[in-house]
């Protein structure tokens, strides 16, 4: 990836992450009735409690993705999370977004991922 | 009262302004050059003799300028008291920081005589954070 382009979808998705965390600590509860049910009964603490821990959750990665510091594993951290979003609140408006920032985190992930950890991978291949 | 709007944009613009600072400050330290997209005169500017206010280097003080607005934000936004203070306490902070970015602009205009990129960015970051409060205190 060109390195502007990188930094430029590094530091939208690192702002995505950051507001986004700030309206969920702001009004947890509003954000976990995006939840379905079935997915809720699985919380193994209250909702407001894991509410709060998705807003923290949010809010380091997005820092973390802002400074440049461990992206890969920042990226990592929020394609998952993505994901558990996507299973657990379902199909509706919004899914596409999701997805949208979904696709730009697994971007940034392949992009930003240590080069020791590719050299790693090739060696076994080929051992 | 600012809008959610004006909050949304206000976060925006000091999150770049750390990205931005944080980009200097690792260049830096590892004695290299930042990129310079438009112009020439980053280098000239950043190792002049005015890089630095109270003898703190000015991206330092920039990243805590800009930690301060994202931190001072985001309690406004969530409504972490006590509310009062930071609803005081932003706008003087920008007005502080815009004044700065206007002396740091003039030293590079007149004194320096070249222009870096990253400083004017760091500038218009702040002027626009001073002209959305303008804005959304007269609505």
């Amino acid at each position: 990836m060109n390195k502007s382009s990188y930094h430029i979808l590094r530091v939208g998705l690192a702002v995505t992450f950051l507001w986004v965390g700030i309206l969920i600590a702001k009004n947890p509860l509003d954000w976990g009735s995006f939840i379905e049910p079935w997915a809720a009964g699985f919380l193994p603490g209250s909702l407001h409690s894991a509410m709060v821990a998705t807003a923290v959750m949010d809010i380091v990665v997005g820092f973390l993705l802002l400074i440049d510091f461990w992206t890969w594993l920042a990226a990592l951290v929020a394609a998952f999370h993505l994901v558990v979003v996507l299973v657990v609140t379902g199909i509706g408006n919004v899914t596409v977004r999701d997805i949208g920032l979904l696709a730009g985190m697994l971007a940034l992930m392949a992009d930003s991922r240590p080069p020791s950890f590719l050299a790693r991978l090739k060696s076994r291949k080929y051992a | 009262m600012v809008p959610m709007t004006a909050f949304a944009l206000l976060f925006t613009l000091s999150a770049i302004g750390v990205a931005e600072t944080v980009y200097l400050i690792r260049k830096r330290l590892a004695s290299e050059r930042p990129v310079c997209p438009i112009g020439g005169g980053c280098e000239i500017v950043l190792e002049s003799k005015y890089n630095k206010t109270f003898g703190i280097h000015n991206d330092v003080l920039g990243l805590l300028f800009y930690l301060a607005a994202s931190v001072v934000t985001a309690c406004l936004v969530i409504g972490i008291e006590p509310m009062t203070l930071w609803e005081t306490v932003f706008p003087i902070m920008i007005a502080f920081g815009s004044l700065m970015s206007l002396y740091l602009t003039y030293l590079q205009w007149r004194v320096i005589k070249f222009w870096c990129f990253w400083c004017l960015m760091s500038a218009s970051t702040i002027w626009l954070m001073a002209i959305i409060i303008i804005i959304s205190a007269s609505i």
